[in-house]
């Protein structure tokens, strides 16, 4: 109950705004503010009914939800969350309010219209998350699509129709073939879209290497994975700042939880032989994506590359199919939501001011707006990976669950890790160019950050580091779910696959030596969570 | 030779006497001047809605009877057809008595026409007989040639009307020529009677050569690529409300007897058939959808569409199952309110110089006019298949049909999953013309402003019922999924 409270409270929202919205701009964004908080409350809720022991969906009946709904085609309204959804919904419900305060002032028009759409992308995300019924899922996942569409072509920028259409257009195509799969899945599960009973299913499916593919790509396209990646930068750079914030925090999960969700468990065997295929795409989107945020003028431009090299290390993390990796990857969706959308947010503040994003506009920022400076640097250090903040736990976790426990050569990891570096050059690169040096009189006469942004930014501040000192806190509910993922995965593979930290020699799994100090860390906190 | 008077039940034909009576009534209440036109008006809507309500009655009520020595059947499904039929005529009613304006004399055999092509469709829905099927058609057919050409100093109506009567004939030519050879090889024209000579005996060549003369004589009737080119021209030069109309009841008329006829009386030769409708299906979805990409007239726009949708229903005839009938059911019964709904909003913005028909002309329109905005977008999102709305669940049901038909344990039948998948790429192609028109609305400026027509009340009504249907069938589909699944051959 709790969940459809938490999923379906936003659209109560989007009414009371239809209704209310002669009322005036404060009264909307008021009520838009409110509901959003309100969910975020309530879905602290979740976290604390959690039962981390658990495998799979949780059982508790607030989590868990079944109901008859379309009763002459087996479609129910089936809703859960494991220890992966569970952090995907409230990242989603902890970025929406951020966004409705960041969205403050900067809406021009049809003010009404934008919180509405917001509010609905808030509840079709979640929906997104929490469907156990593949025919929920697909109607969230579809649905999602018109909010967005609407905040992309109408608050855009400049070549925002092309943005629009292109990113409507690429998802559609993608989830038309996932529908075909669907469907096919559906006559396998003795007619039922559940989810539960799917993943419970013993065996291969029938066709299930066109079925992976035709989930596959509907995700890879959302990731994006390369070399399906291009409707993403013109969708983020003329997204409104908010647009790209959800767009970057929460809607590309939806293509990594799609694979960890559907594509691992449900085709273990297809998955495992498309791993030599699909790790080479996620390496090459790494260091790519990398290279062109290196040379890219436009600031949002940068961090939209950054997403798409982000979002491999996931991808490879994934399909490491080692629970290491896949934990660092759940971790890195959370990571990536938290750090680009405070980038998306950095650069939609600087943009208010100075009305341009090109790097070269820029420079020395630092002295005239400290406050600004300060956050960007922790920010952009997140991003990079610095050790002590979230993007290091992650990107670590699923280097490491790559290189021991991967099904594939150990260069290709050499050749990921090369990313880590490269995102140091574009990222450090491009603060170097923007905050210091001496400011030209407009960069001078720049403000500082107002309280109501440094509200906006501090609470993602707070988990940049919690998660970067503490990352158990979020390790431990997701320990049992991804248990049950890598489960499934390993059923057809020889069973000497190495666990955590181990590596094969000769035939015997042995510790290895190089690797002593970090798995040593790493089995403490492993050992930790377990006695939690 | 004695002659049998066959027994009547006259509480069975009640939907198809109330439609007879009304238009009766119309006709006679034309005659007096001293009443308004707008009422004959709401006596169409009052007497479609009593047949409705028969309709829903007889239909709970579980009937399957012959009438008339078994040339009329009453089945559930001739029943469900019937609330097709009449929730469109209801629908177009009501966005009609607005458009034809006040005080016009000619607005009496308006009315008049409507009905008599609604006892048509409900003559072709309920036909056992290839005969009534005929002349159901005819009666629906010669109604809408002179509707389309209402406007009589319209140059284009009368285009219109004169270009579907034209091809209206020779595709009632090939379809008069498909029964005779189907008579030929059967030596019957009752549809059960064709059926059980088909399994007794080997089929002729006379019979295929009658099968595909049907199909290529109903192709013309629902417009299916490549008989479709009448249907832009007619939808362009018809008034609105008859395009409204003409795209959706006939059209599901003419499946109506088309998936009848295939179904019950040609299921033996089903191997023959089915390959020529998936292609038809693929062509015809293609065809409708990427022409529909270049047009710059709504209605034309729209004229393609609907071909397209009917390439969509094609593909649960071609699945040839039980759900595959009772999807395309569904589908033409959702398709029906939610196109007379685009084209009532067509009919929304207008302007005092005529229509708007440019799709340029609604630029800023959202904002403007936000109650034509939200249903025009409804309308088109629904069109486009985006859950929640009708028509997503349509198509859903439609693509599980051919894919239960496709994909058995053992075999798959690759024809009908390219075709599923030609299709739901199909939806993909058709949501880039469906949203450039929301598109237009809300994200581009006006070049210049035009002054719109105040709302009329019984056009925003009709609007919003559809508006509702939409809506209440996309999230509860079950009202209307369980009596379509029961009402399958």
């Amino acid at each position: 109950m709790l969940l459809s409270i938490v999923i379906f409270l936003p659209l109560l929202g989007v009414i009371a705004i239809a209704l209310l919205r002669n009322m005036g701009a404060s009264a909307i964004k008021g009520i838009a503010l409110v509901i959003s908080l309100l969910t975020f409350v309530v879905s602290i809720g979740l976290y604390t009914g959690f039962e981390a022991g658990i495998d799979g969906f949780q059982t508790d009946s607030q989590l868990y939800q079944k109901l008859p709904w379309i009763a002459g085609l087996g479609i129910s309204y089936h809703i859960g969350i494991d220890g992966i959804s569970l952090w995907l919904v409230l990242l989603t419900t902890f970025l929406t309010p951020i966004c409705i305060l960041a969205a403050w002032n900067s809406v021009e028009k049809g003010l009404s219209g934008f919180m509405m759409s917001l509010l609905a992308l808030e509840t079709g995300m979640l929906g997104v998350f929490c469907a156990l019924d593949l025919f929920l899922f697909f109607v969230f996942w579809e649905a999602m699509l018109i909010p967005m569409y609407f905040l992309i072509g109408i608050w855009g920028g400049e070549r925002r129709i092309y943005a629009t259409i292109k990113f409507v257009l690429y998802t559609m195509a993608g989830s038309a073939l996932m529908l075909v799969g669907i469907l096919a899945l559906y006559f396998q599960n003795g007619n039922s879209f559940d989810l539960v009973t799917l993943l419970a299913t013993e065996g291969t499916f029938d066709h299930s290497y066109l079925l992976f593919l035709a989930f596959f790509i509907a995700f890879a396209i959302k990731v994006p994975l390369f070399p399906f990646h291009t409707w993403l930068p013109d969708a983020h750079v003329e997204a409104p700042t908010v647009g790209s914030v959800i767009l970057a925090g929460v809607l590309l999960k939806m293509g990594t939880y799609g694979i960890v969700r559907f594509c691992l468990p449900l085709f273990p065997q297809a998955a495992a032989d498309a791993t030599p295929w699909i790790v080479p795409l996620a390496i090459i989107g790494i260091i790519y994506g990398a290279l062109v945020a290196m040379v890219q003028p436009d600031l949002k431009k940068l961090v939209a590359y950054s997403s798409v090299s982000h979002l491999g290390f996931v991808v490879l993390g994934l399909f490491s199919k080692s629970h290491l990796g896949i934990q660092g990857s759940v971790l890195q969706m959370i990571n990536h939501g938290l750090s680009t959308g405070a980038l998306f947010l950095l650069v939609g503040m600087i943009y208010e001011r100075r009305h341009s994003r090109m790097i070269v506009d820029f420079g020395g920022l630092a002295k005239k707006m400290p406050i600004f400076a300060t956050i960007f640097l922790i920010v952009t250090l997140s991003s990079i990976g610095l050790p002590g903040l979230n993007g290091f736990v992650g990107e670590f976790m699923i280097l490491l669950g790559s290189f021991v426990g991967g099904a594939f050569s150990k260069w290709y990891v050499v050749f990921a890790t090369t990313g880590v570096i490269l995102a140091a050059v574009y990222m450090l690169w491009m603060f170097q160019r923007v905050m210091f040096g001496t400011p030209d009189n407009t960069n001078a006469s720049l403000p500082d950050l107002k309280p109501r942004e440094i509200v906006v930014l501090l609470p993602i501040l707070l988990f940049i580091v919690w998660i970067g000192v503490h990352p158990n806190t979020f390790l431990k509910p997701m320990k049992a779910s991804v248990g049950v993922v890598t489960e499934k995965v390993k059923v057809n593979e020889s069973d000497n696959t190495p666990e955590v930290g181990q590596v094969i020699i000769d035939g015997e799994t042995q510790d290895p030596v190089i690797l002593k100090v970090e798995t040593a860390t790493l089995q403490l906190i492993e050992e930790e969570a377990q006695t939690k | 030779m004695p002659v049998e008077i066959p027994e009547i039940n006259w509480s069975l034909l009640m939907p198809q006497l109330v439609i007879v009576s009304t238009l009766l009534i119309v006709l006679v209440f034309d005659m007096i001047d001293s009443i308004s036109k707008k009422t004959l008006g709401w006596m169409t809507i009052v007497g479609a809605v009593i047949a409705l309500w028969a309709s829903i009655n007889l239909l709970q009520a579980g009937t399957d009877q012959t009438q008339f020595n078994d040339m009329f059947r009453i089945d559930s499904y001739s029943l469900f057809f019937n609330i097709i039929f009449l929730v469109s005529t209801i629908l177009v009613a009501l966005i009609s008595i607005s458009y034809l304006g006040k005080g016009d004399k000619k607005q009496g055999p308006y009315y008049l026409l409507i009905l008599l092509a609604t006892l048509g469709m409900m003559l072709m829905a309920a036909g056992n007989e290839l005969i009534i099927i005929f002349l159901g058609l005819e009666l629906m057919s010669l109604s809408l040639y002179v509707l389309a050409g209402y406007f009589r100093e319209s140059p284009a109506s009368s285009e219109a009307g004169m270009k579907y009567l034209l091809l209206g004939a020779f595709a009632s030519a090939f379809f008069l020529y498909g029964i005779a050879l189907i008579y030929g090889a059967a030596g019957t024209t009752s549809i059960p009677g064709i059926a059980e000579k088909l399994t007794t005996e080997s089929q002729s060549p006379l019979l295929l050569a009658g099968t595909f003369l049907l199909i290529v004589g109903f192709g013309f009737k629902v417009a299916i690529v490549p008989f479709h080119q009448w249907a832009p021209d007619v939808y362009e030069g018809a008034p609105t409300t008859i395009a409204a109309f003409i795209s959706a009841g006939p059209k599901a008329a003419g499946f109506a007897a088309f998936i009848r006829i295939f179904m019950e009386a040609l299921p033996d030769i089903q191997s023959e058939w089915t390959g020529v409708i998936v292609l038809l299906a693929m062509l015809t979805m293609t065809v409708g959808n990427v022409i529909a990409i270049a047009q710059t007239n709504i209605k034309r726009m729209l004229a393609y569409s609907s071909i397209a949708h009917a390439g969509y229903v094609l593909i649960g005839l071609a699945a040839a199952n039980d759900d595959g009938t009772s999807s395309a059911m569904l589908y033409l019964l959702v398709y029906c309110v939610m196109n007379i709904g685009a084209f009532g909003a067509v009919i929304l913005a207008r302007t005092a110089d005529g229509e708007s028909l440019t799709i340029s002309d609604y630029a800023g329109l959202g904002f403007r006019k936000p109650l034509l905005g939200i249903f025009m977008t409804l309308m088109l999102l629904s069109l486009a298949g985006f859950p929640p709305t009708a028509g997503f669940v349509g198509k859903f049901y439609i693509f599980k049909s051919a894919v239960q038909a496709a994909v058995q344990p053992d075999v798959v039948n690759t024809w009908l999953v390219s075709l599923v998948i030609v299709g739901a790429v199909n939806t993909a192609i058709s949501a880039f013309y469906y949203l450039r028109v929301v598109v237009t609305m809300y994200m581009r400026e006006p070049e210049e402003e035009l002054e719109f027509n105040p709302y009329p009340s019984t056009l925003v009504i009709g609007l919003a019922l559809a508006a509702i249907g939409v809506l209440l069938i996309g999230i509860l589909p079950s009202l209307l999924l369980n009596p379509a699944q029961n009402a399958v051959l």
